[in-house]
């Protein structure tokens, strides 16, 4: 049985009449983890409540074996928290600040300066780490901020939007520092982010939040199986196609000449060439489609009742993320 | 033993191995280069060429280390203001604070080298202007011009001006409270730090007068045990200075996200309600109004604790320490308030 590092039961934080968080039950296993949902969803208030920052209205979870409810100090001793938004003076150098950054965990000085050199160098500060803090890109100070959350060499590193306004080779490097210290340095990762791609390329599971609830969780592999899709591309009579496989029973999604048809079972192949053969169109091409976190996430999002085309668009859009409520079969006042 | 071959015979040839024959090929190419790309137009290159020229290797290193307890983490939060003051690497006071702090810090220490030079040249004038007396040791701590208009509001103005609004400005109330740190420890740590700077100027300057004049002119214990009473309701006006001034100081940092604004604002409760006190007592002969002002109240209960002439008769003196405890506890309560309500996710 997969070691889990968070685990929730009924979670429930509420603020007066709004509930923030209502009735969790998580199970996050070791390694590296997304936690994903538009804002609004309960993200912040979920990681406050497991570093033990604010109470639970009800319900219970630990974290790393601690109880959220009673050990906090034990939680917060033994995590990494890396902060979405700035958290570091700007008057300080990248070295002294990392190191304080130690020393505020109960750390020696001279342990935590070593330390800081250590983490900085991982995080590819390098011999930057004398610079002041206010001269550094937005990469640099993620990276720094990333040292701070590591100096302790931490179990569980939660790294709030790591790759938020990074450009592309900033972002990459962010990605592969998180990825290696989950693979070489065997610790686990709670990330929060709304880009898609680095959660797929860093994580293996998922937590979905949705207004408090949780919409999802288990490996990214796992859940796709929700998304399995055949993409085919058809040269003459995609339309009749079309029409024929809507027929047949079948899901399609077409954009020109290419459709995705949902797999409903072993046979979705065969229904798809005999409707082909009987409408004349040509199958070009036909290949299991595979999909990504970003479809995965639609398709859940959907589910809840949203009409986007990207994840981008819900997730930054709180606007949009409050008006839309989950329909009534998932529990919400309908869409 | 080798026997050497006779002088005028010629030496046997040295054996090669046959497999490695020697060609003077290796000469030849260090004089003329290698033969390489004689034939064809192939360009000789290293064998591995760097990619990029980052000499970066990635490699996570793990700490089996213990984390101290928290009175370790207490210490670091002190360590790193008050060690700001001296050097790099810790809090980044400003040099503007840095600088005044001495200068302020010599300034009060005015009537100790006054006391000193009067002991030394034996000039009983300059003593019983200077010299440790019921008075004197009033003024060093509560006398309003120059020091509690020009040193001490000033000196706590420049230091409880960032010490919070600085952590909800950039955000670095997340590297506390996202570790072990309690929000009662970090702003106690952080009043703590204040205050002793404070305490610095205003507490260790009247001991080193204090201790001056006993060694200026050679005080005995009868002297000592006569002033000594004198001098600790001295030291205790003085740490009501310093506690006051760092409570309302830290409250109005806690509600701000700059440091001009609580600079600003605790010099204008200090000075602006004793000016607006002085201007109603003047015109209409009313003293009530100096229970307003944070100064004034200090100094008519340090007037009493001294034991001087008190300048404030309409009233009793404990109205002014009851005026004292009200603004202290509006003040951490507003400070604590405001602590509590800092975040960790987004400020």
């Amino acid at each position: 049985m997969d070691e889990l590092i968070i685990k929730t039961t009924n979670l429930t934080k509420s603020y007066g009449p709004h509930v923030a968080l209502d009735n969790l039950n998580l199970a996050v296993k070791k390694g590296a983890t997304g936690l994903l949902g538009p804002n609004g969803a309960g993200k912040s208030t979920f990681l406050k409540t497991i570093l033990g920052l604010i109470q639970a209205t009800e319900g219970e979870g630990t974290v790393l074996g601690h109880d959220i409810r009673t050990e906090g100090d034990a939680i917060r001793a033994r995590i990494g928290y890396m902060p979405e938004y700035d958290a570091l003076n700007p008057d300080m150098d990248a070295i002294h600040q990392v190191r304080y950054s130690g020393e505020l965990l109960g750390m020696n000085p001279t342990i935590a300066l070593a330390r800081a050199h250590e983490s900085l160098q991982y995080v590819g500060i390098g011999e930057q780490r004398y610079r002041n803090i206010g001269s550094f890109s937005t990469g640099m100070k993620q990276a720094t901020k990333l040292a701070c959350a590591l100096i302790h060499d931490p179990e569980l590193i939660i790294a709030d939007e790591p790759s938020n306004g990074l450009d592309a080779k900033a972002r990459e490097f962010m990605i592969q520092t998180l990825t290696t210290t989950v693979q070489s340095g065997n610790r686990s990762v709670l990330m929060a982010s709304h880009l898609m791609d680095d959660v797929e390329r860093v994580c293996d599971n998922i937590v979905l939040l949705h207004k408090g609830k949780l919409a999802a969780q288990g490996a990214i592999e796992d859940l796709k199986a929700i998304d399995r899709e055949i993409e085919i591309h058809v040269w003459g009579g995609a339309t009749r196609l079309e029409q024929a496989l809507h027929a047949d029973g079948l899901t399609v999604r077409r954009e020109g000449r290419v459709m995705r048809i949902a797999h409903t079972g072993e046979d979705t192949s065969t229904r798809i060439l005999r409707c082909a053969a009987e409408t004349g169109a040509q199958v070009r091409r036909m290949h299991e489609y595979e999909a990504s976190l970003e479809d995965l996430f639609l398709v859940i999002m959907e589910n809840l009742g949203y009409d986007v085309k990207s994840s981008e668009d819900l997730l930054a859009s709180p606007a949009l993320a409050r008006k839309v409520d989950a329909p009534a079969h998932m529990g919400g006042g309908g869409a | 033993m080798t026997e050497e071959p006779p002088l005028g015979q010629d030496a046997p040839p040295v054996q090669f191995d046959a497999a490695a024959p020697v060609t003077g090929q290796g000469r030849m190419d260090a004089a003329w280069g290698s033969t390489a790309g004689d034939e064809d137009l192939s360009t000789p290159v290293a064998n591995t060429p760097a990619a990029s020229g980052e000499i970066f290797s990635q490699e996570y290193k793990p700490w089996n280390g213990e984390l101290n307890p928290r009175w370790m983490r207490n210490w670091a939060i002190l360590r790193h203001h008050l060690l700001g003051i001296f050097k790099k690497g810790h809090r980044p006071w400003g040099m503007p604070t840095r600088l005044f702090i001495l200068v302020v810090f010599i300034a009060s220490l005015s009537n100790a080298g006054l006391t000193l030079i009067s002991g030394l040249i034996g000039e009983s004038t300059l003593h019983q202007l200077w010299g440790v007396s019921r008075d004197n040791l009033y003024g060093h701590v509560l006398g309003f011009f120059p020091r509690n208009v020009l040193y001490y509001p000033i000196i706590a103005a420049l230091l409880v001006g960032s010490v919070i609004s600085e952590d909800r400005q950039h955000g670095t109330s997340a590297l506390y409270f996202s570790r072990p740190i309690t929000r009662f420890d970090y702003v106690g740590m952080k009043f703590i730090s204040v205050a002793v700077i404070q305490s610095i100027i205003v507490l260790l300057s009247l001991t080193l007068y204090y201790f001056a004049e006993i060694i200026a002119l050679g005080r005995g214990w009868a002297w000592i045990m006569d002033t000594f009473p004198l001098f600790l309701a001295a030291f205790l006006s003085g740490v009501m200075l310093v506690f006051t001034y760092t409570s309302i100081g830290l409250a109005l940092s806690s509600v701000s996200k700059g440091k001009f604004f609580p600079g600003i604002g605790l010099l204008s409760i200090v000075l602006g309600t004793k000016v607006l006190a002085v201007l109603v007592s003047t015109l209409f002969d009313r003293e009530i109004l100096y229970l307003l002002s944070p100064y004034d109240c200090m100094a008519h209960v340090g007037q009493t604790l001294i034991g001087t002439q008190p300048t404030y008769d309409q009233y009793s003196w404990t109205w002014s320490l009851a005026s004292v405890i009200a603004m202290n506890a509006i003040a951490l309560y507003t400070l604590s308030a405001r602590v509590s309500s800092m975040e960790v996710t987004r400020e």
